[in-house]
């Protein structure tokens, strides 16, 4: 039986599929097909809602009432963006609502040696380039709004790390939303050859505080044998917006993927890793700090798979959530009848600052080898009162107390990143974001 | 008068446990507070350091002549009061650096000296983890994370050394402690006893007042204290036990 939709929600998806349709216009008939597709898929199944286990609560009830669209092009000067650089030394892609802005980014042409990066809308010129970008389109098409994206294809980044190429400069890539009800399509294509090193920091951020934006992002990472990715994504739009991000990560045998999501910021936001550990000796780290306060809802979960023999996977997921706030968490590792020796962790912790928070957690084990060594936990509770006391009793006034204690639980889980100056820029950013 | 407790009365719960509690601390003074199980030792010294949940239905205390029950627990802190935990508090991922750093300059702030820098501060601190006979590597660890019971009793101690209060309060420091924990608590109290700074000692045991040796011995029973003494108290105690006390006040 075909899925009902109210009106509301008919609306938006017959609005989204339109501007796909306007997309088609200018270019190949291979993006055309792919987006026409995808669309024909999406008008089907729609977007999700309540009923949907998976989306139950994170609702998108509001988030339906915006039509987002694809706005004109804002042009930025390097002072627009200079609050939002970072504190370390690194190459700079920017894009701006979704674009790909060559005056505010790094001359690309100059890259250390190993390392090339384009735009997607300069690469859907050439077709043959184009057939790589939807190399994992089964396992996009699982998610909604992964869905949503494909049948929007306009801009986004590709990466490409030559094999043994050993980045020391981080690279740092700014999405800067400008525009109200405007639409951030991002379509990131990462590869990285055999025992590449690499260091990806991304940060979300807006303009200004009062603009409504979407923005809605699909990252395919290919981690070629030996190599390491590790990075760092930094979600601290302002309270109006919307984010979605699926990243799709696939990992041969013997590499490394270690990544912390920061997320801080819109109304309603969904982090989701799909990490497939395809190979034997794989380490895999996820991590995430999330803050929430007011009504916002921050949404941050892992699907784990590991295939192969020997995989190591480790997960902190921390929340701390104030006001009417909404934390969801969702996590799920998956071991395959090959995988024996997995060693597999899965924790999720949360503290709930206010009474009327509210922290919804689901953590997953699904094992089918029976030679592994697998835990998962949650727990969500309020700051200890005698902590608290504790403090006071050595002078500190208890707002200062209650501060200490919260940043050094939220800051827990950003001691995965390896690289000091960015740990320190994440961890001060978390720390501005709980002192208000 | 460093502190001047008349008539005091709290409760917890609706539980009455003070009923009328008097003392005097004069600076310079060692005093202990012996008591058999119940008789609101740990809840006079949660009283005074300010904990919440404890409700103080009557009578007053006087801080250096200031009226401790209207202050918050910090600014009781700030003004020279300590209290050594029964139970000190793990707090994962503050390191005691930073936790202690920040307390040394809350209360040097009160004192309305400037504060100290991370430089300064860790001169400071091993100056004082010397004259404890402590593991330098205390202050790069989380407070209490992963401590031994000894190991939070000592640093209990080492935060006292460092905020340097008036007035010291060890609620049942020695409870759960060997022999060698035992005298390196008594030894760092010992190196901080002054002229200026008074220390009350709750204790349900002899042992760690036969290294501290106080001036004044009190016996707490049923929310009072019903008899004092000088050091000889404590070993007529040991012997005696507190039967005979608790048999003469008993029905009280």
């Amino acid at each position: 039986m075909a899925k009902k939709f109210t009106p509301v929600m008919q609306s938006a998806m017959t609005h989204y599929a339109q501007l796909s349709d306007d997309l088609n216009k200018a270019e190949s008939p291979y993006l055309t097909a792919l987006r026409q597709s995808a669309k024909a898929q999406f008008l089907e199944q729609g977007f999700p809602t309540r009923r949907d286990e998976d989306w139950g609560y994170t609702k998108l009830t509001d988030f339906v009432q915006t039509h987002f669209r694809l706005q004109g092009i804002s042009h930025l000067t390097q002072a627009d963006i200079l609050p939002f650089l970072p504190s370390f030394g690194a190459t700079r892609i920017v894009l701006v609502d979704g674009w790909f802005s060559e005056s505010l980014s790094d001359d690309l042409s100059a890259l250390p040696k190993g390392v090339t990066i384009e735009s997607f809308e300069d690469l859907q010129q050439v077709p043959e380039s184009a057939v790589q970008l939807q190399a994992h389109q089964q396992d996009v098409a699982q998610e909604p709004f992964a869905v949503m994206n494909t049948m929007l294809l306009n801009d986004g980044v590709v990466i490409q790390i030559d094999k043994h190429a050993v980045l020391e400069m981080p690279l740092f890539v700014l999405h800067v939303q400008t525009q109200p009800n405007h639409l951030s399509n991002l379509r990131n294509r990462i590869t990285v050859g055999e025992y590449a090193d690499v260091t990806l920091v991304e940060a979300y951020v807006s303009l200004s505080d009062d603009l409504c934006a979407l923005t809605n992002v699909v990252s395919e990472i290919d981690i070629a044998s030996h190599a390491r990715v590790k990075q760092v994504v930094l979600q601290q739009q302002n309270k109006q917006s919307y984010y979605f991000n699926n990243q799709f990560v696939y990992q041969a045998e013997h590499s490394g993927f270690n990544t912390l999501y920061a997320g801080l910021g819109c109304v309603t936001s969904r982090h989701q890793n799909h990490v497939y550990m395809n190979g034997e000796h794989i380490e895999t780290i996820q991590n995430s700090a999330c803050y929430a306060t007011g009504a916002q809802t921050v949404d941050s979960r892992s699907y784990t798979e590991h295939n192969q023999e020997h995989g190591f996977s480790q997960q902190l997921h921390k929340y701390v959530l104030d006001g009417e706030a909404v934390g969801v968490f969702n996590g799920m590792i998956k071991v395959a009848r090959a995988a024996q020796k997995t060693d597999g962790q899965m924790d999720n912790k949360n503290l709930l600052l206010s009474d009327s928070a509210q922290m919804d957690t689901k953590p997953q084990l699904e094992i089918y080898a029976d030679d592994v060594k697998c835990s998962h936990g949650s727990a969500t509770g309020q700051i200890n009162k005698e902590q608290i006391f504790y403090l006071q009793a050595r002078g500190i006034p208890r707002p200062q107390a209650v501060r200490m204690i919260t940043e050094a639980f939220l800051l827990e889980p950003v001691e995965v990143v390896s690289h000091g100056a960015i740990r320190e820029w994440v961890a001060q950013i978390l720390s501005q974001t709980l002192r208000g | 008068m460093l502190l001047k407790v008349e008539n005091l009365q709290a409760q917890v719960e609706e539980k009455q446990i003070l009923k009328g509690l008097n003392l005097e601390v004069k600076p310079g003074e060692v005093h202990a507070i012996m008591g058999p199980n119940g008789s609101g030792k740990s809840t006079f010294a949660s009283v005074l350091a300010g904990r919440e949940d404890y409700e103080v239905t009557a009578g007053s205390v006087a801080f250096n002549g200031e009226d401790l029950l209207e202050m918050d627990p910090e600014e009781r802190a700030r003004k020279g009061l300590f209290l050594a935990f029964q139970y000190p508090v793990e707090i994962p991922g503050v390191s005691n650096k930073l936790f202690m750093q920040t307390a040394v300059n809350a209360v040097r702030e009160e004192k309305g000296l400037p504060p100290l820098d991370m430089f300064d501060f860790d001169e400071y601190a091993r100056e004082k983890i010397k004259l404890l006979d402590m593991r330098a590597d205390l202050l790069e660890r989380s407070v209490n994370v992963g401590f031994s019971g000894g190991e939070k009793k000592r640093n209990d101690i080492f935060q006292m050394a460092l905020l340097e209060p008036k007035l010291c309060i060890l609620d049942e420091t020695d409870s759960g402690l060997d022999i060698d924990a035992l005298r390196i608590v008594a030894n760092g109290v010992n190196a901080l006893r002054s002229p200026e700074r008074g220390f009350i000692v709750v204790t349900h045991y002899q042992r760690l007042l036969d290294y501290i040796k106080p001036d004044h011995v009190h016996v707490l029973y049923n929310g009072r204290i019903v008899k004092s003494g000088g050091f000889e108290l404590v070993h007529e105690l040991e012997e005696h036990g507190y039967d005979d006390i608790i048999q003469q006040h008993q029905g009280e």
